[in-house]
């Protein structure tokens, strides 16, 4: 089913950063119960997109109540940073050509790169070696991004290099964001970018599967 | 960025050229040893010998005490390691650094003899690998004083590599973002490439300023907008004027981050002196000048603005200068980086001459095109330097 621009548009705007918690906790979860419950699995599933998609941020709200009432105290942005290297089936491209595959492949690499920086941060030697392997996927995922872009003709190509300037605008974020923790220290925000990196690895394979 | 530290040096030892194959204490020992029996180190130090050493993030300078005449430079990525050795009462700080080019002919037969004598026996004696270098010997006043430098040194270290190591993720980023999306013919007979592009490239077009000289320091936000540039008549000029227009973007905005406003006037002229007639190999010498080696990386971001005609010529350049390739301090430990990059500047290359591949009749008006841009580039780069001097006055 092709999507016009507008349609595109909609999807990258409801499936946002907010959302991240409702694909990279959630689904998981449900990956499990399907295993216990199918039915009740499936329906519970469908019931979060659809709330989510209306309320964008709920399934955040939702599990960060679950951890108050049960008193765990975690780092929610970072436990969603380790949490957010797993493959989300959905976004997953299905075509078999090599090309896409590598897409795959690509996106999978940095987002496991990426899942990686609260176990380097602090160590500085092990963190800066981890930039550099970052650096190297975005650069990977790039390229690849460019051979499909190259080998294959489409007719919302709009909206795939939206798409990649969003990625490659976020990537600079992550840069700049970087720049800043050398000086304060503050992890968090090094997290909070990285999450929202992530994510746009995501809207990538996203709009590709959508497209192509 | 650079953080510099002073540091007195009480003694000092002339530097040492030899072959070190692994460096242990006893092993450095044994070399000062050998060198003092050699007359090559003095005996015993005494005042005459004192040394000020100054740290920055660029290179670690020795001085005479008496006079400040400077003894050795040595650029901070020349430094392999750095050691603390003990050696009775002294205490020595020991940099294994690149061999000095400088060196004295009876060095250089010295340092080739012995690289070759040790290469010769590598496969009989089983030595392991071993490399001529530089030690430089310095000798603290005590080891709180060592300990310092060795720290200051660490600390030095620490920047430089941190910075490098940023430096390598934005040109990671700029290179793929940079990379021509789609093949820059005006006469693609795919129906896919008819799509009205003229949104996207309006949107594009929208002035765009530099947000952070808005309040520093008095300067008033400078702008210049892009819609002057290509006034697309067809669908596919609009699709290349589209892209070129982003890529000129994306790179005025590097520039922006990464020269000051003086190098931004310089870039302005050399591209003046281009576009009227100089030659690209003198335009990629100038360059190369300007930027520097710290950013001689933003020479790729104009691969895709060099016309065909001096496109080979470029990348050829960029090869000598060990950009195209990776080559570098940081890229060669990055052999997955150094792929990509070969694979990027093929496809990029084949991107390019795809653009200039078509028949006669569409080259000139594609090179027009191009040159068009980077007139106006080159005239909105002028006013930019002319505005923020003015505005600095």
């Amino acid at each position: 089913m092709r999507m016009t621009m507008e349609e595109m548009k909609n999807e990258a705007e409801t499936t946002s950063m907010v959302s991240m918690p409702l694909y990279a906790v959630m689904y998981p979860v449900f990956n499990e119960l399907e295993r216990v419950n199918l039915s009740a699995a499936q329906t519970l599933r469908a019931a979060f997109i659809k709330a989510e998609k209306e309320n964008p941020g709920l399934t955040q709200d939702i599990i960060m109540k679950i951890l108050e009432k049960k008193s765990v105290e975690v780092n929610f942005t970072e436990s969603l940073l380790r949490m957010a290297a797993d493959d989300v089936e959905e976004y997953m491209i299905e075509r078999p050509e090599p090309e896409f595959q590598d897409l795959n492949e690509k996106a999978r690499a940095l987002k496991q790169i990426l899942s990686k920086i609260p176990d380097e941060i602090n160590d500085r030697v092990r963190f800066l070696q981890t930039i550099k392997d970052i650096a190297s996927a975005i650069k990977e995922l790039l390229d690849t991004v460019n051979s499909v872009f190259k080998k294959y003709q489409y007719q919302n190509r709009r909206a795939l290099e939206h798409q990649k300037k969003e990625f490659v605008k976020y990537s600079k974020s992550f840069s700049d964001t970087l720049k800043t923790y050398f000086k304060d220290g503050k992890a968090i925000n090094v997290f909070i970018s990285a999450n929202r990196l992530i994510h746009q690895t995501n809207l990538i394979l996203q709009t590709f599967k959508t497209v192509a | 960025m650079a953080d510099s530290g002073r540091a007195h040096a009480k003694e000092h030892f002339p530097e040492l050229l030899l072959p070190v194959s692994l460096s242990p204490q006893t092993e450095i020992l044994h070399y000062i040893d050998n060198a003092k029996r050699a007359h090559q180190l003095p005996g015993h130090l005494t005042q005459e010998h004192d040394a000020v050493i100054s740290l920055s993030a660029y290179n670690i300078k020795l001085a005479w005490r008496d006079g400040e005449d400077t003894i050795l430079r040595v650029p901070i990525h020349d430094i392999a390691a750095v050691s603390y050795v003990r050696d009775d009462a002294s205490h020595l700080v020991v940099l294994k650094t690149a061999q000095d080019p400088g060196i004295s002919p009876s060095q250089s037969l010295c340092a080739e003899s012995s690289r070759g004598l040790t290469a010769g026996s590598l496969s009989e004696s089983g030595v392991g690998p071993v490399e001529a270098c530089c030690l430089v010997i310095l000798a603290a006043e005590s080891k709180v004083a060592a300990e310092e430098l060795c720290s200051l040194l660490g600390q030095v270290f620490q920047i430089v590599y941190t910075e490098s190591t940023i430096d390598f993720l934005d040109r990671a980023i700029f290179d793929g973002a940079s990379t021509p999306t789609h093949h820059l013919s005006l006469h693609s007979d795919d129906s896919s490439t008819k799509v009205d592009m003229k949104e996207s490239y309006e949107a594009e077009a929208s002035p765009f300023s530099f947000p952070e000289c808005a309040h520093a320091g008095g300067v008033s936000p400078l702008s210049f907008c892009m819609q002057t540039a290509p006034h697309a008549k067809t669908v596919s000029e609009s699709e290349l004027s589209a892209t070129a227009a982003e890529l000129l973007q994306d790179y005025m905005l590097t520039l922006r981050t990464k020269l000051s406003s003086q190098e931004i006037q310089q870039f302005a002229a050399l591209l003046h002196e281009y576009r009227d007639g100089a030659s690209v190999h003198e335009f990629c010498i100038n360059l190369r000048q300007l930027y520097g080696d710290s950013r001689k990386f933003l020479l790729l971001g104009l691969r895709p603005f060099i016309p065909e005609k001096d496109s080979q010529h470029f990348e050829n350049f960029l090869e000598t200068i060990g950009v195209k390739d990776g080559r570098g301090i940081i890229t060669d430990s990055f052999g997955r980086y150094r792929r990509a990059m070969s694979s990027t500047s093929t496809s990029t290359s084949n991107g390019n001459r795809a653009a200039g591949s078509s028949d006669d009749q569409s080259a000139p008006s594609e090179g027009d095109e191009w040159d068009r841009m980077i007139s106006d580039i080159s005239n909105d780069i002028e006013a930019l330097g002319c505005s923020m001097d003015q505005d600095s006055a």
